[in-house]
């Protein structure tokens, strides 16, 4: 009986839902030979392929490391993009570029502190470490110079909250009321803007930036690397407060009560412009951070590194809803863990496509996303 | 008697000088008031008047502006023209933030709830302009409507349209306003709890807050009401007390439905 109604639900899903199907049993597959790897289980199959085979425990839990690193990334900065959808009402196709900005201004930062008296200030500030002294001697880590790192990610907050609300009042403010899909292709033009601007002024070298001395520590017999370590602990207690902020602040409230409904906001008597210049200002700070932590983890910074990112970003905050902060942070989780997990059958280039399937496919299942229509902001 | 097919103000009781029955020390005065959305204008030289606790009611057909002069009192539409007095000060060129700290407050007649919003948070966000939640104003609120505070803790958004009827009320009397505008107020509403509502705008009103009500249900809300007005295209037609209006012939005919 149990059996015969499985196999009607699977038909009925089949007929109405193929692709869902599809997708489930390929999902199913993949978990079985997950399992099988794990277990160093190898059955040949055609040629050189085979199901199963040998996957060591450690690799794994690496892969599954990177992608709680990976997804804290998309899910920070996925938040500035989320809240500005929710309370201005449009996709901002510029965050990736805040994104870029915190990171070169924070490295400039970082290193001007980490670097003073070895290298030219002028080569540190507009971060191109090599021209004089490499990485390793200036040495920006957070073993060698853990103040430098800090100072770093405050000046790639404040930074980027300067540009942010410096381009909504140029650009944004004046066109508050001429609907979403005017304001989207205006972020396209700042996006580009920003993008080359800080080509022209940063330079289109992608270099490296941290120090790699003394990053890797044991604890328990587990080496952990302390720039991934610091990105952890800096984004989940970043994404922490911005729950409580959130939650119980009066400003917090307020946010929520605009992405609700703006017209109810307004007749309250809620100030709606200074609770626009603070979702700025969050999103911005959280974006600069995003982007700040990004090159503490992979080491290396470009210009292009936030545009790169923005498309990730997007599938994060869409796969969790657009306009909520948790289904920013959760489609970060899913997403980055695809983008990582993939790895096992997939090689390195197609782990992008990996990613993108899955929010396709959830978006199929849950058009809304995970979070939408739960919870606003 | 002019008992033919040409309109006249003969023989009709109300009255046509729309300030006829208005108090003297009017709360809310508004004189000549020429308003509407951009270049749309909607309201032509409308005069209207609410005393220190009145209840008024606008009435009038579909279309006739009822709700755009109310939003008009609020700032929320585009002023061209005319007065709008409160409490002896010029409102007429302030935003909605500022007319509320002047005691007013507007409940709408559509979504007028934050719906992701708890209850105790649609009330707290009421006194957003005060710098510290006023505790005991959440308290009246709750003595008022007591299922809210059975209920503080759940979302707006999941609750019966006579609730959230209650929490959009509460939300606009946080600051304890002189006057309270109410858009459409029974619109949504089952028959059986359109007269409950209207029992909560009287207690309202009974403790001192002057009311200002659109109401499509204009039977019920002239015999509620203090005072009515009529409003047609745009424009003042009578106002007497709710009474006498409804008694009136023109005002049965045109706007009552016989």
């Amino acid at each position: 009986m149990v059996a015969s109604n499985t196999i009607d639900r699977g038909r009925t899903l089949l007929r109405e839902q193929p692709v869902l199907a599809l997708a489930g049993v390929a999902g199913a597959v993949l978990v079985l030979d997950l399992l099988a790897r794990l277990a160093g289980v190898e059955v040949p199959l055609v040629g050189d392929r085979t199901f199963g085979g040998s996957l060591g425990m450690g690799r794994f839990g690496g892969l599954l490391w990177n992608g709680i690193i990976v997804g804290l990334i998309f899910g920070l900065a996925g938040i500035g993009l989320s809240m500005t959808y929710s309370i201005l009402n449009f996709a901002n196709f510029s965050h990736g570029d805040l994104v870029t900005t915190g990171a070169f201004t924070g490295w400039g930062a970082a290193l001007l502190v980490a670097g003073w008296g070895v290298a030219d200030v002028g080569h540190l500030l507009l971060v191109r470490p090599g021209s004089g002294a490499n990485p390793n001697e200036i040495g920006a880590s957070i073993a060698q110079a853990p103040l430098s790192i800090l100072i770093g990610a405050a000046v790639a907050a404040v930074a980027t909250v300067v540009v942010a609300v410096a381009i909504d009042r140029a650009v944004y403010k004046p066109m508050r009321d001429r609907g979403g899909i005017a304001l989207l292709i205006a972020s396209i033009g700042v996006a580009l803007a920003l993008r080359y601007v800080i080509q022209f002024v940063y330079g289109s070298r992608n270099r490296g930036v941290t120090s790699t001395q003394d990053v890797n520590a044991t604890v328990l017999g587990i080496t952990i690397d302390l720039h991934e370590a610091t990105l952890v602990l800096v984004a989940a207690g970043l994404m922490l407060g911005m729950h409580l902020m959130l939650q119980r602040t009066k400003l917090g409230k307020a946010m929520r009560a605009m992405a609700d409904n703006k017209d109810l906001a307004l007749v309250t008597g809620i100030p709606t412009e200074r609770v626009v210049t603070a979702t700025w200002v969050l999103g911005g700070a959280l974006a600069g951070v995003a982007g700040y932590l990004y090159v503490l983890e992979r080491g290396t910074i470009e210009f292009n590194l936030g545009w790169f990112l923005l498309l990730f970003i997007f599938a994060a905050v869409i796969l969790g809803g657009i306009g909520s902060i948790y289904g920013a942070i959760a489609g970060g989780f899913v997403i980055g863990f695809v983008h990582e997990v993939s790895l096992i059958w997939v090689p390195s280039d197609f782990n992008a496509a990996a990613a993108f399937t899955i929010m396709i496919l959830v978006l199929l299942y849950r058009p809304q996303g995970l979070f939408g229509g739960v919870t606003t902001a | 008697m002019s008992g033919d097919d040409t309109p006249s103000t003969e023989g009709v009781s109300a009255k046509r000088d729309p300030t006829a029955t208005a108090p003297e020390n009017a709360l809310l005065r508004v004189r000549d008031l020429d308003a509407g959305y951009g270049d749309l204008q909607i309201l032509t030289d409308v005069v209207l008047d609410v005393g220190d606790g009145e209840y008024v009611t606008i009435v009038g057909p579909n279309g006739a502006g009822k709700s755009t002069v109310m939003k008009t009192v609020f700032g929320l539409t585009t002023y061209m023209d005319g007065t709008i007095t409160f409490q002896g000060s010029e409102i007429h060129r302030l935003p909605p933030e500022r007319i509320i700290h002047e005691g007013i407050s507007y409940v709408p007649q559509n979504e007028n709830v934050f719906g992701s919003l708890t209850v105790e948070e649609n009330l707290e966000m009421g006194a957003y302009i005060l710098d510290e939640v006023p505790e005991e104003r959440i308290e009246a609120v709750y003595d008022r409507f007591p299922v809210l505070r059975e209920r503080r803790d759940q979302k707006a958004g999941t609750m019966s349209g006579g609730q959230r009827q209650m929490v959009a009320m509460g939300r606009a009397l946080m600051l304890d306003p002189d006057l309270l505008l109410l858009d459409e107020p029974s619109a949504g509403l089952a028959p059986d709890l359109v007269d409950d509502m209207f029992d909560r705008i009287d207690a309202i009103n009974d403790d001192g807050t002057a009311v200002l009500m659109v109401e499509q249900n204009a039977k019920t809300a002239l015999r509620r009401c203090d005072r009515g007005y009529v409003l047609a295209q745009g424009e003042n037609s009578y106002t007497d007390t709710g009474d006498r209006l409804l008694a009136d012939e023109r005002v049965r005919q045109q706007f009552l439905g016989g």
